[in-house]
């Protein structure tokens, strides 16, 4: 049945597994899912869990169930547009739709009403027209087929019909769905070819003069394929303006800290022995470990320049963030045994102080770590080596793309110091990740 | 039974329908509604007006760096259950002495310790059938927080501290959870994983039309179709912090009390706009992109 949803989904890089299968279907046995459309949002309140989900979770969708395959950066439209699945839907309502016949965006439109119809949009179409009736006799003759009000009522009962449509059959159409994809050609079978996506079949909602659609679900569908938000940030890119923020949502690892008051035992006891047996509670409040950030910055030399706007935007970002526990300071290269607390690197600040600092502190390095060998002298080494021994938490990000380490000597020997990770989202996600596993 | 029917907003609040639908179906599953989105679009509002429009009890836990389960569950008051016990023995002292009057425990028993129990907002709204329980920005919380929910969010179970006792809730009558996030931290999955979860996208101005009407019906039309203009137009220049409808909702009760034309005219020219505009770098930014020079602007910043 939908047993290769999960499979399916996952190859968009969403988290489809077993449980969304159960909960999907525990969702249909509690009535929640009578319509196509909503089974789109159903399985979106499930699988997708961050809006960089949406746009996959659509393009899956309409993969899976409709057999449209929505290209890279291809508009929703032009997508449903050359699709055999629209083609077939047109084919089969062409009563219903002729009026518009000739306006394609109309058509795309109506196509979307009817996929992203809900069960409470057909409920507010019920509820709807008892005013349509009493208010606006007049508009009766806009639908075009219905010549009495008999036929009119046996539609609005197979409308009701299919929003009582029992498990078993929508199921029963979701199977034929899912062997129309593995290519057993079933003509009529498919999902749209069986009397339509809609209850009412040929498209009774836009004919009964009460549009549904248009601000529903197939607008947020189209929105959604546009908007880069909606799409993952590559993980593994450069930091840039971009992706900045999905850096920083890893960066927030590092914080922790607990607060809570718990009652001192030792200090009650023992003032209280003292007050002769009148034991009063004594309160102390578990310490918070601080979350501190010290930046270490090579901020001079040539090879630094093309990433210099990228580590000043990350650290923009973390100084709004982090206003009060960071600190950054400066360097050329290599730290030797000093490091600078301006930009400009003309007030220094010897290593000895820095390593007087809280343990507990997190240093990241920043630097490509690229320079001629002679410059990393012995001052150099032992520095490195009193950071990492005193700051556990301290790793290096450098810019230059990981493929070019090896061939860098001085990449290789400086990580040999320090932990290095690429400047990039998914490296700053490691390197916390690798801090975090430090516990002195 | 809880209440499963589906809600569409109430007088006072526009619920979109995918939200409404996702709201429905979280009451519908017995599982927790997660809402992100934008700040200022109504997140922290559908639990309140969905209580109050439907008349149900109202659970709040509003989260912030220091919070943990205890205070959202349920702790044991140590202090107060140690002074009483203090009296006891004061108590005794003081008869063998021929005291009469003795200290008072106010009511509690030190044996029964679910007397020293004080239940916070989830262990309430777990004892109190159909109620909604409101858990406001939990990206705030520390990182164990979210964590440590998992176990009552899928058992539907709190088990009290010390006291032992157990507060448990069917399915039927789990109280309609909803739980804020402005995503200024990563969820962890597990947790996600146990919600239904929504995104609220930002209102198109169809939609902010009908949202404006809600909250201020007598503002004319006109007025509100420019600042919408304006509005939408400021969102779309760049800026760090783009307004949102609370920002328009508050620009508007201040534009509100200009007739008419007053109004469209102050509208245009962006005063008050202090409600809508957060950061000194925005400000700056819409002053070099709509005004020329800075006096023109400094003027119109400041009403009045």
């Amino acid at each position: 049945m939908l047993a290769t949803l999960p499979e399916r989904f996952r190859e968009f890089g969403l988290p489809a597994d077993v449980r969304t299968l159960l909960l999907l279907q525990k969702s249909m046995q509690k009535g929640l899912v009578k319509t196509l459309g909503d089974m789109y949002q159903v399985l979106k309140s499930i699988i997708v869990k961050d809006p960089s989900m949406m746009g996959p979770y659509t393009r899956a969708y309409y993969d899976y169930f409709l057999n449209i395959d929505i290209q890279n950066g291809e508009r929703l439209n032009d997508a449903i547009l050359r699709s055999e699945t629209f083609r077939k839907w047109r084919e089969d309502n062409f009563d219903a739709i002729k009026d518009i016949e000739d306006d394609l965006d109309k058509l795309v439109n109506q196509f979307l009403d009817e996929v992203h119809l809900t069960s409470y949009d057909i409920k507010e179409i019920i509820d709807g027209r008892d005013i349509f009736d009493n208010d606006d006799p007049d508009l009766d003759d806009a639908a075009d087929d219905t010549d009495s009000d008999g036929i009119r009522e046996s539609k609005l009962d197979k409308l009701a019909d299919y929003s009582d449509l029992s498990l078993e059959e929508l199921l029963e159409r979701m199977k034929k769905v899912a062997d129309r994809m593995k290519g057993k050609h079933q003509g009529g079978s498919h999902w749209i070819g069986t009397g339509g996506i809609s209850p009412y079949g040929h498209g009774g909602a836009a004919k009964g003069g009460i549009r549904v659609g248009g601000t529903g679900g197939g607008k947020m569908a189209r929105k959604v394929l546009n908007d880069r938000k909606f799409f993952p940030v590559d993980m593994d890119s450069l930091v840039n303006d971009n992706n900045v923020d999905a850096a920083l949502a890893s960066l927030k690892g590092v914080i922790e800290e607990t607060a809570e008051e718990k009652l001192n035992v030792k200090k009650t006891i023992k003032d209280g022995l003292k007050r002769g047996g009148l034991f009063l509670p004594e309160m102390e409040s578990v310490s918070n470990q601080k979350f501190q950030i010290m930046l270490l910055i090579d901020n001079g030399g040539y090879s630094m320049d093309p990433y210099i706007h990228t580590v000043r935007e990350l650290f923009k970002k973390m100084k709004t963030r982090f206003a009060h526990d960071l600190e950054t300071f400066y360097f050329h290269n290599t730290i030797y045994d000093r490091v600078y607390t301006d930009q400009y690197r003309t007030k220094p600040l010897m290593v000895e102080r820095l390593l007087q600092k809280d343990p507990n502190y997190r240093i990241f390095i920043i630097g490509d770590a690229s320079m001629g060998s002679y410059e990393i002298n012995r001052t150099s080494i032992e520095t490195y080596k009193a950071l990492t021994k005193k700051f556990k938490k301290t790793v290096w990000l450098n810019p230059e793309p990981m493929k070019y380490w090896k061939h860098t000597l001085t990449i290789n020997f400086l990580g040999q110091l320090v932990d290095m990770y690429p400047l990039t989202p998914k490296g700053i996600e490691e390197a916390v990740r690798g801090m975090n596993k430090r516990r002195d | 039974m809880a209440d499963t029917t589906f809600w569409q907003g109430s007088e006072s609040y526009l619920c979109d329908k995918e939200l409404a639908q996702a709201f429905h179906m979280s009451r519908v599953l017995g599982m927790p509604l997660l809402i992100e989105g934008e700040p200022g679009t109504g997140k922290t509002e559908l639990p309140i007006q969905y209580a109050k429009d439907q008349k149900l009890e109202l659970f709040v836990y509003p989260v912030g760096s220091k919070s943990n389960v205890d205070q959202f569950v349920a702790r044991f008051d140590h202090v107060k259950y140690l002074r009483d016990s203090q009296i006891e023995i004061l108590n005794a002292q003081r008869e063998e002495k021929g005291l009469e009057n003795k200290l008072t425990t106010g009511g509690r028993d030190t044996e029964a310790l679910a007397d020293y129990v004080i239940k916070g907002p989830a262990a309430q709204a777990f004892s109190t059938p159909n109620s909604v329980l409101l858990i406001d920005e939990i990206d705030k919380a520390p990182r164990e927080f979210p964590n440590d929910l998992l176990y009552a969010l899928s058992h539907r179970k709190f088990i009290m501290p010390e006291s032992g006792e157990v507060i448990e809730v069917s399915e039927e009558n789990m109280p309609a959870i909803i739980i804020t996030s402005n995503r200024e931290q990563e969820l962890p999955t597990a947790f996600k994983g146990r919600c239904v979860y929504h995104y609220i996208h930002f209102p198109e101005p169809e939609i902010m039309q009908e949202i404006i009407q809600k909250h201020h019906p007598k503002i004319d039309n006109k007025v509100v179709d420019v600042a919408i203009d304006i509005f939408y137009h400021l969102r779309k220049i760049g800026l760090e912090r783009a307004p949102t409808t609370r920002e328009i909702l508050n620009w508007l009760k201040y534009i509100k009390q200009f007739s008419s034309s007053d109004a469209i005219d102050k509208i245009q020219q962006l005063e008050g706009i202090g409600a809508l505009i957060k950061t000194q770098t925005d400000l700056e930014k819409i002053q070099r992109t709509l005004f020329k020079s800075p006096d023109d602007y400094r003027k119109r910043s400041m009403p009045n």
